[in-house]
């Protein structure tokens, strides 16, 4: 800051800030700042290069109420660490780990002490520089050259124009009573420009308009649709070197990925030479009896209704009246569907087991084959389970025993 | 080359006529003298290589998957949380001379303070490298943050892996603000010396406009005190949630309840000996033998040989009680520690750690630099292999012997290892050229010449 | 805590701060009263306690006894381990106080002698507290026959002569050490405590690990746990310093030490009292947690009898009262630095420590938390008897350690 003179004097005539004392010593500003502070001044302050202990004394500041600002900031904390794990994992997200409850709080202390910290911490930073109004980009002071000493080996002491006992000459008097090395005038900066510069408010534009881009990009992605596949710039195991079924694989001649069994060959456990139990078939007619293998008996009906309720219910309904989920679903979207038949209807009550058994197997009209997903006995139990679901509704009088029937009267 | 180079800039004498001045030329001539001494050059460059040796590794485990490392089924935490552990420990120091030694009325931590809070940022950095590499897909760690996301689910809160990112992201945040409040007065010295306006405005922009006005002394002192109120804990908790990660399980060598504070005592042992390496040869390259004197490294080496005997404390107590426990899982695990197929591991852990620092009984080895420094040294090896006997020798060998089996490192693991510490150096020596290594304004407050003789 | 202060760098020079020289420190006649009224107390309460407790080897007795021992070792142990602190770090804040640490920690000489009700009759085969001096208990259980080399009564017989001659021993030293230099102003002195101290310090940890093993954790020969000498530790140290503040207390009520002892001791006492509930909580949480989290039915059970049942509610009143209420309460600077508050947060820290031993020691004989009438005599028996011993100590020596070189520094130190 040179020729600050030279320049302020351009500038025009700038009111008085205040009165600046210099000091070698933390001893002789106490003693100063104590007879000001008994002259009853309001608007004055001291600065030095460290804290001094005892200044605060010397004086009169009161205790700062920052303590009490980092206390309301760590209980803020501490509530929303609980919260935070509160909500997310035994209200919202209900985790089952290693069968503790969902609200386990001694799991939940670490993260809540931590939050309490971490709001404290930032407290009682923010609180200071609030509390002392920093950041200060400049002050009447930063016009004295002297007073860069400050940060390394000199004392101030600094009584501001403004206050109401400041008088020039009595000022100057008590100030100069305290054995200054140097006591000086402080003009009002009317140097320093307070407008921002231009060139920060345009990067500052500049800056802000490109923080805006990738939204934007983000905005107008999810409103277009597009046919290409996503950008996919981390693999994961997306794609692997590896030859999928039905592909291509130009090693072979025959430039099939799945290899053929060799001639004349039956994996083990994969010959299929019963027609009753395989195909539904006896001679050339649809079998009307369950082959030798499967057993009527109750544990066969439930693993039939279970595997009905996996493979069959999405589309047929629990009580096979063709009303599914699947079924419910695409009526809605009325996108034309073939409705699932009504596994009650005559015709159907009347098929003989193995044809129901093939209609499963090899599918039907518009229903997929499910013989590859499920094991033949598993739909012979199905079949069992269908009989009884059609049984149940087509019952009558005749099916109850005459206890039963005079019961009912 | 000129011999010209070869002179020091830091060496010699201070300008100005008090005290104060003296302190402020003493540490300010670091960032202003024209080039820093050749040794820094060396160093730097040294530095640099291993940095880029830091780089291309995790770039390769990155692109070829963890797989690059040494892990084996049974071992899946091998080198990388080894050097996790290892690297929160280091950072430990700082908080404790920073916060607990200020709170203690312990002055003469203001000669090593500052760096030490700078090796913690600078530690818990490459600590924090490594889980985020370990998950396997570096890109995707914002998985464990309470992100609201299209899957609708939350991170399981009740994982101690869970615990670390707040522990450690809490270290590492509240250590930074503590750290850049400490240096705000020292930033504002700079300010008012600097001569190019670059340096002005970056040094004027970190000291935000402080003149230390004596009202702000007062609100700034008491958060400085809290802060350090709040950081004890925080150095506390830390290290603990780190040891939970192994002592919530039920792993023989892992499920011990000593864990907590065990591992608390020996991140500030390890720190302290990071301090105390770093510490000699700053000493002697940057002109700080004024400041950091023989008395703080004999203080050091004190709490090192104090720390030193409560990691001792601890590795008797798990032995003692593995025994009494009567359960066979846990005797297994502490006598294969020992006698296994890593018991060399274990003797080198027990030799660094235990026997090494009990020379600093003597005054004679306790003012010699040259044993601090070597003994910091050994005691850095020995905590890096009580991290590796932890986790390698434990998992290594667990309940079922078809579990079983031997890790062995990878050429990767042993370069990331060493180029973690490129990182550290790289940065450290980056701090000390350009940022105020010795909290001045604190260290003046403590000469006799600071005080007000007038109550 | 506190901001690092100058001051006492300049006080030698200014010397303005309390002198100690028209300040008394000596006990006059009230100490008597005061000896006879505890030691009155004292038999009283033991006698009672063996009364009410249904005999000397009754269950009842044995275990008010142990919680009520337990508690008054731990303001021994702690106030020998603060003393060997101080000396260890060279500290000079504590000067003023140390000679009543060193008197406390000389209860451990009293301690020793307070042991025999619980190790003689276990001596004598008496297993109605510690149910591995029975052999057969120890044949019942697999585990147990390992730890029969450790868990026998004549290996507890020898440590317990190694602890307690250790610990009277050192307690001894330490206040014949300082005595010594009040009437020859002898410094040498002080470096050879200082030189005692890291030795006195690493036997201290080991034997007092070692005494919270085999006198609290062996109740439950089966449960084990690393951290429990820690954990007792930690109410060790509140102890001391809770019994230091209200010895201070009362001394300066009756006219001693007003002048050296300041408020500013007093507020670094309190500070260690906020700062070691926190340790307890620590150390008691990561307990808590570990073994909770894992779930190793060998380890849970021990908090399995503690969280069940009755004593669910006993056990949260114990987190409850050892922490939120003692750390609120202690945070603020006012209540450190007053000294009626300050009291009451000391007495309400050694009834809460009562309570923490009553908890690990009662579950051991009680399914649900019942408060025999014997649980207090013998409490208030022990702590009858701790103060008569101690202020018939105190009678024949100073209050102060007056010739210490770094008293002026610690007369004149002041907290910021």
């Amino acid at each position: 800051m040179s020729d600050t003179q030279a320049i302020q004097a351009e500038a025009g005539p700038a009111p008085l800030h205040g009165l600046l004392a210099e000091y070698d010593n933390p001893t002789a500003l106490v003693r100063a700042a104590k007879k000001v502070r008994d002259a009853g001044y309001a608007h004055w302050d001291t600065f030095t290069p460290f804290p001094i202990h005892g200044i605060e004394r010397a004086m009169g500041i009161r205790m700062t109420r920052l303590p009490w600002l980092v206390f309301v900031a760590a209980l803020i904390g501490l509530a929303n660490g609980v919260l935070l794990q509160f909500l997310t994992n035994a209200w919202d997200y209900k985790w089952l780990v290693s069968g503790k409850p969902f609200w386990s709080w001694p799991a939940n202390v670490p993260i809540a002490f931590e939050m309490t910290i971490l709001y404290s911490a930032f407290a009682a930073l923010g609180g200071m520089l609030i509390f002392n109004n920093l950041p200060l980009p400049a002050h009447p002071l930063d016009l004295k050259e002297r007073f860069a000493r400050v940060t390394d080996d000199r004392f101030f002491l600094l009584i501001e124009a403004r206050d109401g006992k400041f008088d020039e000459v009595d000022t100057r008097r008590l100030l100069e009573s305290t054995e200054p090395l140097l006591l000086d005038e402080v003009l009002e900066d009317r140097v320093t420009s307070d407008k921002i510069p231009r060139a920060l408010i345009y990067t500052l534009i500049v800056a802000g308009a490109a923080s805006l881009v990738p939204f934007a990009a983000f905005t107008a992605a999810r409103a277009r649709h597009s046919e290409k596949p996503r950008i996919h710039a981390i693999w994961d195991m997306d794609f692997q070197p590896k030859f999928k079924a039905q592909r291509a694989n130009p090693l072979f001649d025959d430039n099939r990925a799945m290899r053929k069994p060799v001639a004349g060959t039956v994996a083990t456990g994969a010959l299929r030479d019963d027609d009753h139990m395989y195909r539904g078939r006896v001679g050339d007619a649809w079998a009307t009896t369950y082959p030798a293998g499967v057993q009527v008996t109750e544990e066969t009906l439930r693993v039939g209704r279970d595997k009905y309720n996996v493979f069959c219910a999405p589309c047929h309904g629990f009580a096979g009246e063709g009303d599914g989920m699947v079924h419910k679903r695409a009526e809605t979207l009325g996108q034309g569907w073939v409705p699932p038949s009504n596994l009650h209807q005559e015709y159907l009550r009347l098929q003989p087991v193995g044809e129901l058994f093939n209609s499963i197997t090899n599918g039907v009209r518009n229903m997929p084959a499910y013989g590859p997903q499920i094991e033949p006995d598993d739909r012979w139990a199905i079949v069992m389970y269908v009989r009884a679901l059609q049984r149940s509704r087509a019952s009558g009088l005749g099916d109850l025993s005459e206890a039963e029937r005079s019961g009912l009267k | 080359m000129a011999i010209a180079s070869d002179i020091n800039p830091y060496q010699g004498a201070l300008k100005g006529d008090n005290a104060f001045a003296q302190i402020t030329d003493n540490v300010s001539r670091i960032m202003e003298a024209p080039k820093p001494p050749r040794a820094w050059y060396i160093a730097m460059g040294f530095s640099l290589m291993l940095l880029a040796m830091f780089g291309a590794s995790l770039g390769f485990v990155v692109w070829e998957g963890i797989g690059a490392w040494g892990h084996i089924h049974p071992v899946a935490w091998g080198f990388p949380i080894v050097n996790f552990v290892f690297w929160v420990g280091i950072g430990h120091a700082g908080t404790l001379i920073s916060a607990i030694l200020f709170l203690l009325r312990q002055n003469w931590r203001t000669a090593i303070n500052r760096f030490a809070e700078a090796m913690t940022i600078f530690a818990v950095i490459c600590a924090a490298i490594f889980p985020g590499v370990h998950i396997g897909r570096p890109w995707l760690p914002y998985w464990m943050t309470p992100i609201p996301n299209q899957m609708g689910m939350w991170p399981q809160f009740r994982s101690p892996l869970e615990w670390d990112i707040f522990a450690v992201g809490t270290y590492a945040t509240v250590s930074i603000l503590f750290w850049y409040m400490g240096m705000i007065p020292d930033f504002a010295t700079f300010r008012d010396r600097s001569k190019t306006t670059v340096r002005r405005l970056v040094y004027g922009l970190l000291a935000m406009g402080w003149r230390g006005s004596s009202r702000q002394w007062h609100r700034y002192e008491r958060a400085y005190l809290l802060l350090a109120a709040l950081a004890t804990p925080l150095v506390l908790s830390v290290h603990s949630v780190v040891s939970f990660d192994f002592a919530t399980s039920q792993l023989p060598g892992w499920h011990t309840t000593i864990f907590p504070p065990y591992f608390v005592a020996g991140a500030i042992f390890g720190g302290f000996a990071m301090v105390v390496v770093l510490a000699v040869p700053s000493r002697q390259f940057f002109g700080l033998k004024r400041i950091i004197t023989m008395r703080h490294l004999e203080l050091m080496s004190k709490i090192i040989l104090a720390t030193g005997m409560l990691v001792g404390y601890a590795y008797g107590m798990e032995m003692f009680i593995a025994w009494y426990s009567g359960a066979i899982y846990e005797q297994f695990a502490f006598v294969n520690r020992a006698f296994g197929n890593y018991g060399w591991a274990y003797w080198t852990m027990i030799f660094c750690n235990v026997l090494a620092p009990q020379v600093f009984w003597s005054k004679k080895m306790r003012t010699n630099v040259w044993v601090i420094f070597f003994v910091g040294v050994l005691v850095n090896v020995g905590m890096w292999f009580e991290r590796f006997v932890i986790i390698c020798t434990s998992l290594a060998r667990d309940f079922l012997p078809a579990n079983w089996g031997y890790f062995v490192p990878s050429v990767v693991d042993y370069a990331t290892l060493a180029g973690s510490f490129g990182l550290f150096f790289t940065l450290f020596l980056l701090f000390c050229r350009y940022i105020p290594m010795v909290a001045m304004a604190e260290m003046k407050a403590f000469i006799p010449e600071g005080h007000a003789h007038d109550h | 805590m506190a901001q690092p202060k100058h001051k006492k760098d300049m006080v030698a020079d200014s010397g303005h701060a309390g002198d100690y020289v028209d300040d008394s420190i000596r006990l006059g006649d009230e100490a008597n009263g005061l000896f006879r009224i505890a030691a009155g107390i004292g038999v009283v309460g033991i006698v009672l306690a063996v009364v009410l407790g249904g005999g000397l080897t009754h269950q009842q007795f044995q275990h008010s006894y142990l919680t009520a021992f337990m508690w008054g070792l731990s303001i021994g142990a702690g106030a020998l381990w603060w003393v060997t602190l101080q000396h260890l770090v060279g500290a000079r804040w504590s000067v003023a106080v140390r000679r009543v640490g060193e008197l406390l920690a000389h209860s451990l000489v009293l301690m020793a002698l307070l042991s025999l009700p619980v190790v003689v009759p276990m001596l004598l085969g008496n297993d109605s507290l510690y149910r591995w001096v029975s052999h057969e208990y120890m044949a019942s259980e697999h585990v147990l026959e390992g730890k029969a080399g450790y868990l026998n009564v004549s290996f507890f017989a020898v440590r317990c002569v190694i602890y307690f001659g250790f610990w009277a021993l050192m307690a001894r030293y330490f206040l014949k050490a300082s005595v010594a230099q009040d009437k020859s102003g002898d410094t040498s002195l002080t470096a050879r405590m200082g030189r005692a101290s890291p030795l006195t310090m690493i036997g201290f940890a080991l034997t007092l690990t070692f005494c919270a093993v085999d006198f609290l954790m062996s109740l439950d020969a089966i449960w084990f746990s690393t951290i429990f000498g820690v954990y007792y530790f930690s109410g060790c140290v509140l102890a001391v310093h809770s019994a230091m503040v209200l010895a201070l207390i009362w001394l300066q009520r009756k006219g001693h030490l007003v002048r050296s002892v300041t408020v500013e001791h007093y507020h670094d006492l309190g500070k260690m009292m906020f700062a070691f509930t926190a340790f307890w909580t620590y150390i008691a949480f990561s307990q808590f947690m570990l073994i909770w989290y894992a779930n190793i039915p060998e380890e849970t059970h021990w908090y399995h009898m503690r969280l069940e049942g009755a004593w669910w509610p006993a056990t949260l009143a114990l987190a409850i009262l050892h922490f939120p209420v003692p750390f609120f309460g202690l945070m603020s600077r006012q209540i450190k630095r007053n000294k009626t508050t300050l009291a009451l947060g000391a007495v309400y820290l050694l009834v809460i420590h009562w309570y923490d031993m009553y908890w690990l020691v009662a579950p051991n004989l009680h399914k649900e938390p019942v408060f025999h009438a014997a649980d207090f005599a013998a409490w208030v028996g022990v702590g009858g008897l701790i103060v008569a011993f101690v202020v018939w100590k105190a009678r024949s020596v100073n209050l102060l350690p007056t010739k210490d070189p770094r008293l002026q520094r610690s007369l004149a130190f002041e907290n910021v």
